[in-house]
């Protein structure tokens, strides 16, 4: 286990520490890991101008800090487990391909943006473009699983092609935007334009959310694949109703505006239940 | 005495000299010179190299509207691609399929490339081409000013005005401070318009009833050479990409008879087959009509396995890879002018179409016999990366390899194609030939592509070995750039400024009347506001014209 | 992915037939619009000028220029989107919910024509302004109107064109492309150009405060930004070029008035379709140009201790 502590605040200019990921860490003695550059704007630093470190040649890394502006942990992991106790900045495991990052307060936007692999949780908040694609690219996130406890902003699961993301909290507008697959689940809802332009990949809304007019009921039931969701899920210790007793989920069917098979499911518990 | 370079195998072509060992000298004025009376303040030592004059591109895509607006639409491009970072002496920039213009000049030189053709130029955003230009360090540059879809010129023709015509298309030259004419996809751009295209040679432009394709053809050819530009037409041919079109490109060369003319990127319109599914090479119908027709040149456009962005005037066919692909579009259409259309793509091994394609644009470099009539691009950025040449270049040299590459491809490609019965090599000095001496002389730079005393000292040193992938030619030694010494060992050590050719053929000065009011009705700024100042141009260069006997009056006014 | 599918203003003035502006008013913002280029002018094709051409505007409201339509559309506010999702799906053929469809303030009537009319057209264009661009949904508002243009090519011919706002944004949208690949937000901290909107975008960068100095020209987010960056500026060093003194020049540490452009100091401007026009300034000013203190900003930071950066950030694996 290799322990890296904030020393110094980061509160104006943004740190990159794209080097804060097991796959670059994992052979190093703590000298090498202190030797590592770290990027405060312009200027060039090593990590142990900010960070106390300890351990070595560990692929685990265990983070403490406020560490809101501390960009691109986890870039392109491969293997491994990093935990942040505080927050985290942008790009959080962006890349991502295999490994485990868990944060326990907040974290920002580009959570596994891109990422093909792997697990995410963030207890708190997080930003936007959750498993999203970077700016022009065609595809966001092609595996891997994202989990957000509190909300999330906009653009979740952009462009999204494979994968899981839940976020427990409300998240804002285009949630599912362009979604090329996969599957995410809005514990709390939505704002606006969630799923604007999909093409393929389910929403699982357990509010009621504002819909499209390119979204058309279809029908009401419980999917037979919810079962399974529901199971893998509970792996995660999250929960997901599918009790037909108690409710059960509307189908919408769209983005009739790019011809999408996209659909949105969302729970309404039966009145009176 | 700037530089001599002493004990490399000289590879001159243009003069005879085939791998010869001998010195080259180049002067204090940047020319190589045949004095060599010693003195000279750097030698090089190029024992065991092999030196050749520096690489000419003649169809390229790399500064001005079409080129920056692709920029804009692949972010995810410029992401990945390779990074040039800021140090005290090199900009930052991108390299990539659409390499910012700092990044352009390094990366062509950093190949031993010295000059670079820019095939594409609207008149109306000419100064926007020019302004790029002055970014793009190092190389020397031309440029093609795009006119077979030029609205005032298709309605001169189409009322049989071809002496009017042939005014305005000098006289636009002259204000754009281009180098020479481009026509892309004749009448199917002007058609665009109107979301039509011009697929038959003989049939009406849309909006006209009169002008065919093949008379824009046939006028323009004639229009240059009347006025003498050192370059001849150079033609996109209609039908571009499409199964079958070999028939088009076959009449086409046929209607040029007599005349002077340069065909880009060949490979595009050397399909045989009916359509996508019963497609295949048509370089050997192509090979055999070209080699007939000894007053054309081409470049082959060839297309690498990988990523590419295609970026042409030919809007209407940008459409149709649009929706064929659903990959995104970018159109942008010029008015009375020209227009551009921009769709990212890659060349995959495993698509039948495109290994086709791959092997059409190796099958032309192998089957035309005159490597002086015949040039190595890849119509960058649409059939790849120009700094992949060397690939091609080793397809071209060795054929184990080639024949290696063949395996790769899909079953069904093979019979398809003609390339695993070829076995031809090039030679080095052919391959000198294709990638410098030839395309020298169809641009009629008559400094370049040579090491004869005169020539510009725009020299490549390669290593006579293979770097450890077997590959060579990747990685200049050497390059200097009118004798200065402007890349070494993978490094650039100087910024040189490059010129910029452009042509100033006589016109009727007549034309002016006819064409500010004309303009002021069809255009939305002022006349004044239209021609390119020559301040613009860093280190401008006149090519003179040669014209054949012209009726009009000339109009002997400076560049201004 | 759509695209972005455009032309010259002179495509307008000489063929189009059908013209919308959305969510801006150029009859107060682009004055010259209408009559330079637009609906007023005789075309080559449109030789009738006015008479030929059917002008629509979509907005929240009446403006002067949609006094000025053949058919103006009021929808309610912060519909855009929806009504250009419901477009690109009527224009399909697809079914959209009439229920949610009237939420936009028209009905599904009302679009349908709107469509069928776009489709007969000869030659339809777009214009949209930042009545579209700057509000909810803001980028892809204009990804719509860019959807809606692109897809219509497979009916007849059809462009779109954002209407810029002032100050030579174009010209500086068409330089950083040539120079960095980017259009704006672009990072050079690391030695080479990096872009991501939000991230290095300016009012995202000072409402952060992830920057820790600000050199303005040209523009005055002191007036227009949020009170976060606002604030920001205010509390680290920010230096001011502009011809006048502005908001945000009286919260900045330096300021220096310089030439107007265009009317003092020369240079290339680029109209909003990309077209570069010489500027010819006709007045002399007492005041230095941008250009001229720029450089001289520059000459003397090279003078201080360089520093270089190390390294790029590798490639991760990207499929």
């Amino acid at each position: 286990m290799i322990s890296l502590t904030l020393q110094r605040s980061v509160d104006t200019v943004p740190l990159e520490a794209e080097s804060i990921c097991p796959d670059v860490i994992a052979g190093l003695d703590n000298n090498a890991v202190r030797a590592l550059p770290v990027y405060l704007g312009k200027r060039q630093c090593r990590l142990d101008d900010f960070f106390a470190v300890a351990g070595e040649t560990s692929d685990e890394i265990e983070l403490r800090g406020d560490l809101r502006k501390v960009r691109w942990i986890g870039r392109g992991m491969s293997r491994g487990r990093i935990s942040i106790d505080g927050n985290a900045g942008m790009h959080l495991g962006a890349y991502m391909k295999g490994g485990t990052i868990e944060v326990s307060g907040a974290a920002s936007d580009w959570v596994g943006a891109e990422m093909s692999g792997g697990v995410i949780r963030v207890a708190g908040n997080a930003g936007g473009q959750i498993g999203a694609a970077y700016r022009g690219s065609p595809r966001g996130m092609t595996d891997g699983t994202i989990v957000i406890g509190g909300s999330a902003g906009l653009e979740v699961g952009m462009r999204m092609k494979r994968g899981l993301i839940i976020i427990g909290g409300l998240v804002r507008d285009f949630a599912g935007l362009e979604m090329k697959g996969g599957t995410i689940v809005l514990r709390s809802g939505a704002e606006l334009r969630t799923g604007a332009w999909m093409q393929r990949g389910t929403i699982i809304s357990l509010r009621p959310i504002p819909l499209l007019p390119s979204f058309l009921y279809s029908s009401s039931y419980v999917p037979t694949f919810m079962g399974v969701l529901a199971r893998h899920l509970a792996s995660l210790q999250i929960s997901l109703p599918v009790d037909q007793q108690v409710g059960v989920y509307q189908r919408f069917l769209g983005d009739t505006s790019v011809v999408g098979k996209g659909e949105i499911l969302v729970w309404g518990a039966h009145t009176g239940a | 005495m700037a530089v001599t370079i002493t004990g490399g195998r000289v590879y001159d072509p243009a003069n005879g000299v085939d791998g010869v060992v001998k010195d080259i000298s180049i002067g204090d004025d940047g020319r190589v010179t045949a004095d060599a009376n010693g003195g000279a303040s750097r030698t090089i030592d190029a024992t065991g190299m092999l030196v050749f004059p520096g690489g000419v591109d003649v169809h390229t895509h790399v500064a001005g509207g079409a080129l920056n607006f692709a920029r804009g639409l692949v972010p995810e491009n410029q992401r990945v691609a390779r990074k040039f970072v800021h140090t005290p002496e090199l900009r930052a920039g991108i390299g990539g399929l659409t390499p910012t213009t700092f990044a352009t000049g390094y990366l062509y030189a950093g190949m031993g490339w010295t000059t670079v053709n820019e095939a594409a130029v609207p008149i109306l955003s000419a100064k926007h081409t020019h302004e790029e230009m002055h970014d793009i360090p190092i190389v020397d540059k031309s440029t093609l000013l795009l006119m077979a879809n030029n609205e005032l010129m298709l309605d001169l023709l189409e009322v049989g005005e071809f002496e009017r015509a042939k005014s305005l298309v000098a006289w636009l030259l002259c204000a754009s401070k281009t180098f020479g004419i481009k026509a892309v996809n004749p009448g199917g751009v002007a058609a665009w318009k109107w979301g039509k295209n011009a697929n038959q040679l003989h049939q009406p432009i849309e909006g006209y009833s009169k002008v065919t394709a093949a008379q824009i053809v046939m006028d323009l050819a004639r229009i240059v050479d009347e006025l003498g530009l050192p370059h001849p037409m150079h033609l996109h041919q209609n039908n571009l990409g499409v199964p079958g079109n070999v028939s088009s490109t076959i009449e086409t060369m046929n209607m040029l008879q007599g005349r002077r003319a340069h065909l880009a990127h060949l490979q595009f319109h050397a399909y045989g087959g009916q359509d996508w599914s019963t497609m295949r090479s048509g370089a050997k119908e192509v090979a055999d009509a070209f080699m007939k027709h000894t007053n054309l040149t081409c470049d082959v456009g060839a297309i690498l396995f990988g990523d590419a962005v295609t970026i042409t005037a030919d809007g209407p066919w940008q459409h149709f890879l649009h929706e064929l692909t659903g990959r995104k579009w970018g159109n942008l259409d010029v008015e009375n002018e020209t227009g551009c259309g921009i769709v990212p793509y890659v060349y995959s091994d495993h698509k039948l179409v495109n290994a086709i394609q791959w092997a059409v644009g190796l099958e032309l470099l192998l089957l035309i016999d005159d490597p002086w009539r015949v040039y190595l691009t890849t119509d960058h950025p649409n059939g790849g990366g120009f700094w992949r040449y060397p690939e091609i270049m080793r397809l071209l040299m060795d054929v184990e390899f080639r024949r290696s590459e063949v395996k790769k491809l899909p079953p069904e490609a093979l019979n398809r194609i003609s390339l695993p019965e070829i076995d031809r090599e090039y030679s080095i000095t052919e391959m000198v030939i294709v990638t410098s001496a030839g395309p020298a002389r169809a641009l009629g730079l008559k400094q370049k592509g040579h090491l004869g005393a005169g020539a510009d000292g725009d020299v490549t040193i390669y290593s006579a070995k293979p770097d450890a992938d077997g590959v060579m030619f990747t990685h200049p030694r050497y390059v200097l750039k009118g004798g200065k010494v402007v890349v070494e060992e993978g490094e650039i050590r100087a910024l040189t400024e490059g010129r910029v050719f452009l042509v100033h053929p006589d016109y009727d000065p007549a034309i002016e009347d006819f064409l500010r009011p004309t303009f002021q009705k069809l255009y939305t700024l002022s006349f004044e506001n239209y021609p390119t100042e020559m301040t613009r141009l860093k280190h401008p260069e006149t090519v003179p014209c040669a014209p054949s006997g012209s009726s009009a009056p000339s109009a002997s006014a400076e560049p201004r | 992915m759509g695209g972005k599918v455009t032309c010259t203003l002179g495509e307008v003035k000489n063929r189009a037939d059908f013209i919308i502006y959305w969510g801006g008013n150029p009859a107060e913002c682009h004055p010259r619009h209408f009559t330079k280029y637009t609906i007023m002018q005789k075309g080559k094709f449109v030789p009738q000028g006015r008479k030929g051409r059917t002008m629509i505007t979509i907005d929240i409201r009446e403006t002067p220029s949609a006094r000025a339509a053949d058919i103006a559309l009021i929808i309610k506010s912060g519909k855009d989107f929806e009504l250009g999702t419901t477009m690109r799906a009527l224009m399909k053929g697809q079914p959209v919910d009439e229920e949610r469809v009237a939420e936009i303030g028209l009905s599904l009537d009302t679009i349908t024509d709107l469509v069928e009319r776009m489709k007969r057209a000869k030659f339809g264009v777009i214009f949209f302004g930042m009545g579209l661009s700057m509000t909810r949904g803001k980028h892809m508002n204009s990804a719509g109107i860019l959807n809606i243009a692109a897809e219509m090519n497979a009916f007849t011919k059809f462009v779109c064109m954002p209407m810029r706002g002032h100050g030579n944004v174009t010209g500086a949208d068409v330089v950083l492309r040539w120079t960095t690949g980017y259009p704006f937000g672009v990072n050079l901290s690391r030695g080479y150009p990096r872009f991501n909107p939000g991230e290095f975008s300016t009012v995202d960068l000072l409402v952060r405060g992830d920057n820790d100095a600000t050199l303005v020209l040209g523009a005055d987010p002191g007036a227009t930004m949020p009170q976060p960056a606002i604030d920001h500026l205010t509390r680290t060093p920010t230096i001011v070029l502009d011809p006048k003194v502005t908001h945000t020049s009286k919260l900045a540490r330096v300021h220096f008035t310089t030439a107007v452009t265009g009317v003092s100091a020369g240079g290339t401007a680029y109209r909003m379709d990309e077209i570069p026009i010489t500027l010819r300034p006709g007045l002399k000013s007492p005041y230095r140009t941008d250009e001229e203190i720029v450089n001289l900003i520059i000459a003397a930071v090279a003078k201080k201790p360089g520093w270089r950066p190390a390294a790029v950030m590798p490639r991760a694996g990207i499929a």
